[in-house]
């Protein structure tokens, strides 16, 4: 009856923020950032984008409460960057990865497109001709597609 | 330069792809990372789903919102949803319109002596105009965008895929309804998943004992492997734990419902991810005046974050020590940050061909 719409969860109110960034006033190079209406998913892929970069000394994220949507992101820098910067970077180079991974998917796709009429003859012929950098791939692609039991379509 | 998965390229390999379904392999990239790809794909997709009926005759044995509910489970064709519609709530129209929703129509009697099956074949899309229309919302293009059957209920137009049941009737009952299906994600409603499974698997072996088998006697015997095992080497009995072993290597089967294509999720997934962190970065320009293209050369920030590799950045080995402040309620700091200073501006950066991807987004 009063309860809130359910779209509020993950969509932006009008003239709301997406972010928020209150920098420290007791710990030097780090700031919270508060980002509403988003969750897990963007943040712990930034928390560990930033722990990967050289000048993070620290990175967290966590959701206060499981009902209000928005995390708080804790960002410490040695002092060479501004936290802001370094979440940018960060941002920035999740978007080129998953762009990067865009392209490698798309032809993986058109690659499974242009050999789905022989898939059934020749299950393993595609395995091994993927992306080349695997491994394990040639031995246990085999098995895997021997060992299959899809429904057909 | 230590080997950090930093180096390697994110790979991908799709092992098997079927109407319904792909099964792939993404390596060398972290486990949030590929978690987060789960996580969008089965929530953050804008499908179709019917989410208003008005029940106009009902007179089968089962209740009005008891058939509200199963129609709204029904899978309906929702190909460039993304692209196709608008969200009803952001549509300027007065209640519903061909904009921002599709009208499905139900009515069926029964008059033979069997038990009749009311499936979802009996759902018709309906393009006309009613009087619900007459606050048709601002003109746009979407509805050229729209896939072939649109808004249909999944399989309706291919004799090999069976219907869903919605109610059984007898002699003398009848079932007539019109739906309005709507636009939405996952996160409103599950109904609005393109994805009925994702299976989401990595370290088949338990190497990084991110879990605990419970056994009887025996934890090989009790716990047999699936098939992902083939793809990675067994550990030898005599193997010691290596505690900074990081996931790399992560099995996906995305299966949908039908209302979005398997090729369609993917894809879909990596660009509203994209779109997210875009927002993100647009929303911290806007805090910070001086971050904005233009003013931003007398700034300590890298010159041009968005295009230029390597720049900035200076001391890109610096970092490392006193790396892990834990404690409170922050979770999940890397424990072996302090080992983690990978290049980043030393060996020039990171590659070009990634940055190419990046290079669109603007304020």
């Amino acid at each position: 009856m009063n309860a809130p719409n359910r779209h509020e969860l993950f969509v932006l109110e009008d003239n709301e923020n997406a972010l928020e960034v209150t920098e420290d006033t007791k710990i030097p190079n780090a700031a919270t950032f508060k980002i509403v209406k988003q969750d897990h998913t963007v943040g712990n892929m930034l928390r560990a984008q930033l722990l990967a970069m050289p000048s993070i000394l620290f990175a967290g994220y966590k959701v206060p409460h499981p009902l209000h949507p928005y995390f708080l992101l804790k960002i410490q820098t040695d002092g060479t960057t501004t936290p802001q910067a370094v979440f940018e970077a960060a941002c920035t180079r999740l978007i080129g990865t998953l762009g990067g991974l865009e392209t490698k998917f798309k032809r993986e796709f058109s690659f499974k497109d242009a050999t789905a009429g022989d898939a059934h003859a020749h299950p393993v012929g595609g395995m091994g001709m993927g992306m080349g950098e695997d491994a394990y791939g040639g031995g246990g692609g085999a098995a895997w597609a021997g060992g299959r039991d899809y429904l057909d379509f | 330069m230590q080997t950090t998965r930093d180096d390697l390229e994110p790979a991908v390999r799709i092992r098997d792809l079927k109407r319904d379904r792909v099964n792939f392999v993404l390596e060398n990239v972290d486990l949030a990372f590929a978690n987060s790809l789960r996580r969008v794909m089965m929530a953050d997709l804008p499908t179709i789903a019917i989410d208003l009926v008005e029940i106009q005759a009902n007179t089968t044995v089962l209740p009005d919102e008891f058939i509200a509910h199963r129609l709204g489970m029904i899978p309906l064709v929702s190909s460039n949803c993304d692209e196709g519609m608008r969200y009803n709530r952001d549509c300027t129209c007065m209640a519903a319109c061909r904009y921002c929703s599709v009208q499905l129509r139900l009515d069926v009697a029964c008059h033979n002596n069997e038990t009749m099956d009311i499936t979802s074949n009996h759902l018709e899309v309906y393009e006309g105009v009613d009087y619900e229309d007459v606050g048709e919302g601002e003109a746009g293009d979407e509805p050229t965008k729209r896939g072939e059957y649109f808004g249909h209920p999944v399989g309706k137009n291919d004799p090999d895929v069976a219907p869903v049941l919605i109610c059984k009737i007898r002699k003398g009952q009848e079932l007539k309804l019109r739906c309005i299906a709507k636009k939405g994600i996952a996160k409103e409603h599950a109904k609005w998943s393109p994805c009925s499974a994702v299976s989401f698997e990595y370290d088949p072996h338990n190497k990084l004992r991110h879990t605990t088998h419970w056994f009887e006697t025996d934890e090989r015997a009790e716990w047999p492997l699936g098939d992902n095992a083939s793809e990675e080497e067994k550990p030898r009995d005599d193997e010691p734990f290596d505690f900074n072993a990081q996931p790399n290597k992560f099995y996906f089967e995305v299966e949908t419902d039908g209302s979005l294509g398997p090729q369609e999720v993917v894809m879909q997934g990596l660009a509203e991810l994209q779109s997210k962190l875009a927002k993100l970065v647009i929303a911290l320009k806007k805090t910070e005046p001086g971050m904005l293209p233009g003013e931003r050369a007398d700034e300590a920030a890298p010159a041009d974050a968005w295009g230029g590799a390597g720049s900035g950045w200076g001391g890109g080995e610096s970092g490392g020590s006193g790396a892990n402040v834990s404690g409170s309620g922050w979770g999940n700091t890397s424990p072996n940050r302090g080992a983690a200073t990978g290049g980043w501006g030393t060996g020039g950066g990171w590659t070009s061909p990634q940055q190419t991807g990046a290079a669109g987004w603007s304020v």
